[in-house]
């Protein structure tokens, strides 16, 4: 394969390299790393969209022809549109992150190991969406789980810090061993690692038992990532515990490549041993089926039901990730291509939303306000663009006509309904939940605009007069403003770009 | 070679498996809860070993790169992990699991 193909990784993976070597040879701005990662993350976005054929950037494009959707082979990676579309919502998530993260205190010691660890975590989450050998998928997740584990501590001065760190790395190792016993098991069955080998070429060697114990133990491996219940539990004190920065990536970036990875990992067995009988019961595909809905159902009910109780501004998001989890999980276990395109759309809106909610947070908490929710009582008249944008992002995740989250809802439960089968519930307790999710966020907007501030001769709620929140985070949260109101108005031509490769995707139909 | 009877070996690395996440999940001492993440890991290195005697030429060798791999990234996964025990014990003076409670579940 012509090396050229990965310029997109490479360019990420200079970017790591000179942000450890400059920090060894004693460069300490935090502009300069924050610089690096900002504008090599925009830069790879370039050259993903000109993969993809955007007619702007086409000179850019640096694959080989024919490459890109060609019919799955043994190799260990492929180039298919949506692993690119995937490649383009990681690289997003991570330019907003890293210009936000600009704004930090400019002495803060380890911004080299924070920005690094960020790229190197983008790193991996880029050859997730190159998978197509399920060893390469599983050691691109640890790649970029590793990075995350040390960046949620890289400032090693905060015990809490530490501590969520510590969860979020028994918590990896725990679902690292899960799945690389359920891989190992899947070996066993087929004989081989590779997607191709797991599904048109499979041939299995007698004991569907292991396959089906195998694909068992992935479920609870990659839930972990996805944070699906019942394995979300860290999620909340990971999200709570890291830095807001931090919180953001993880909740926008990394958990998205755990979609992708059950995408890659549990489509091929749904829709081809599904259709053909000589490679397994169909009653085995039905069973996967069912059991990853019955996964999204718990996972959007219990995030949603635990977020009504939430007193704490990150805990809360924390929770609604989690049910946004559970609403991509849907595009999974209906697996259709038209339920695939939800899904991606949905993980698009979701690093909007998610990561712009968080970078809220962090901005809001840079201005001295404090962590509980009624502490941002009266915010609204005192900081009104900032409160403004929150509010966009919090209708968009209440799935409000006219933002971004509407639109990725509606594409999704559709697809549910229309898809052949039995998956009419799935869209019905999707619904149901987007109506429940509306309290709380109608709670936080209530605090917000109507609720009076908070009395002021306590000195802490007196925000230091010169204190902004920095041109870097403004530049992001507007940046994430603007994508989620203009997505949500005039979605046509990115939804009509994911639709037409999720179709594309060498899984689904074939 | 005998048959392909993977009952046995699976009985051993299903017992390896279930004592490292038994381990995991029960253990306070941080390097104790170590040694369990590596017990369950290498639960997977043995099946790809076995089961690599049994998948032809081909299959064979990648079976055995794998497990080379998986062993060299369970010693990653346990240099990270000392790298934030160290650092909370320099905050802390203790690598007790149970004490870094502050945050709640």
């Amino acid at each position: 394969m012509d090396p050229l193909a990965y310029a997109p990784e490479f360019v990420v993976l200079a970017a790591a390299l000179l942000v450890f070597l400059a920090d060894v040879l004693g460069v300490r701005r935090l502009e300069a790393f924050g610089g690096i990662a900002t504008g090599a993350s925009a830069v790879a976005f370039a050259l993903v969209l000109a993969d993809l054929g955007t007619p702007v950037l086409s000179g850019l494009s640096t694959l080989p022809a024919g490459v890109l959707d060609a019919p799955l082979g043994p190799g260990i990676t492929s180039f298919t549109s949506l692993g690119l579309v995937f490649q383009a919502i990681f690289l997003l998530a991570a330019f907003f992150v890293s210009l936000a993260s600009l704004s930090r205190p400019s002495a803060e010691a380890g911004s080299a190991v924070f920005f690094g660890l960020l790229l190197l975590a983008t790193l991996g989450m880029l050859l997730v969406a190159l998978s197509a050998d399920l060893i390469f998928l599983l050691l691109a997740i640890e790649l970029a789980s590793i990075s995350t584990y040390l960046m949620v501590g890289y400032s090693r001065k905060e015990a809490r810090h530490l501590e969520a760190a510590m969860k979020f790395y028994i918590i990896g190792a725990l679902s690292t061993a899960l799945s690389f016993f359920g891989a190992s098991l899947l070996f066993g069955a087929y004989g081989g690692t590779s997607f191709y080998g797991l599904g048109p070429a499979a041939t299995p060697i007698g004991y569907p038992t292991l396959a089906l114990v195998g694909y068992a133990l992935l479920i609870a491996g990659l839930g972990f990532k996805v944070t699906a219940v019942p394995f979300h539990a860290w999620a909340v004190d990971v999200y709570d515990g890291a830095p807001t920065d931090v919180s953001a990536f993880l909740a926008g970036g990394t958990k998205k490549m755990g979609i992708f990875a059950f995408f890659l990992v549990f489509l091929a067995p749904l829709l081809i041993l599904g259709h053909t009988p000589a490679l397994g019961p169909r009653g085995f595909a039905s069973a996967l089926q069912l059991t990853l809905g019955i996964a999204a159902v718990l996972t959007m009910t219990v995030g949603n039901l635990l977020a009504l109780l939430q007193k704490e501004m990150k805990r809360l998001l924390a929770y609604s990730s989690i049910s946004q989890a559970g609403y991509m999980l849907i595009g999974v276990a209906v697996a259709s291509g038209p339920a695939v395109a939800g899904a991606t759309f949905q993980v698009l809106a979701h690093v909007f939303m998610k990561t712009g909610a968080f970078l809220v947070v962090a901005a809001v908490a840079s201005l001295g306000v404090g962590p509980l929710i009624e502490d941002w009582r009266g915010l609204g008249p005192r900081r009104p663009y900032l409160s403004l944008s929150f509010a966009l992002m919090l209708l968009s995740l209440a799935g409000v006509p006219l933002t971004i989250g509407f639109v990725s809802k509606f594409v999704l439960f559709s697809s549910a309904v229309q898809a052949k089968g039995p998956f009419v519930w799935l869209a019905v307790a999707g619904l149901l939940n987007s109506a429940l999710s509306v309290f709380y966020y109608a709670r936080i907007l209530k605090t917000i605009y109507l609720d009076p501030p908070a009395p002021t001769d306590a000195p802490a709620a007196v925000p230091a007069p010169a204190a902004g929140i920095g041109w870097g985070r403004g530049a992001a949260i507007l940046l994430i403003t603007v994508g989620i109101v203009a997505l949500g108005i005039y979605p046509g031509p990115v939804l009509s770009g994911i639709q037409a490769a999720a179709s594309q995707f060498v899984f689904v139909g074939g | 070679m005998s048959a392909f009877s993977p009952a046995g070996l699976l009985a051993l690395s299903g017992a390896l498996l279930s004592i490292g996440l038994f381990g995991i999940l029960t253990r306070r001492n941080f390097i104790l809860l170590l040694i369990s993440i590596e017990i369950a890991i290498n639960a997977a290195v043995l099946n790809f070993v076995y089961f690599a005697a049994f998948a032809g030429a081909t299959g064979g060798l990648t079976g055995q790169a794998i497990a080379v791999v998986v062993i060299g990234l369970a010693a990653t996964e346990v240099a990270v992990g000392l790298a934030i025990v160290l650092a909370l014990n320099r905050l802390r003076g203790s690598i007790n699991v149970a004490e870094a409670a502050t945050l709640k579940f």
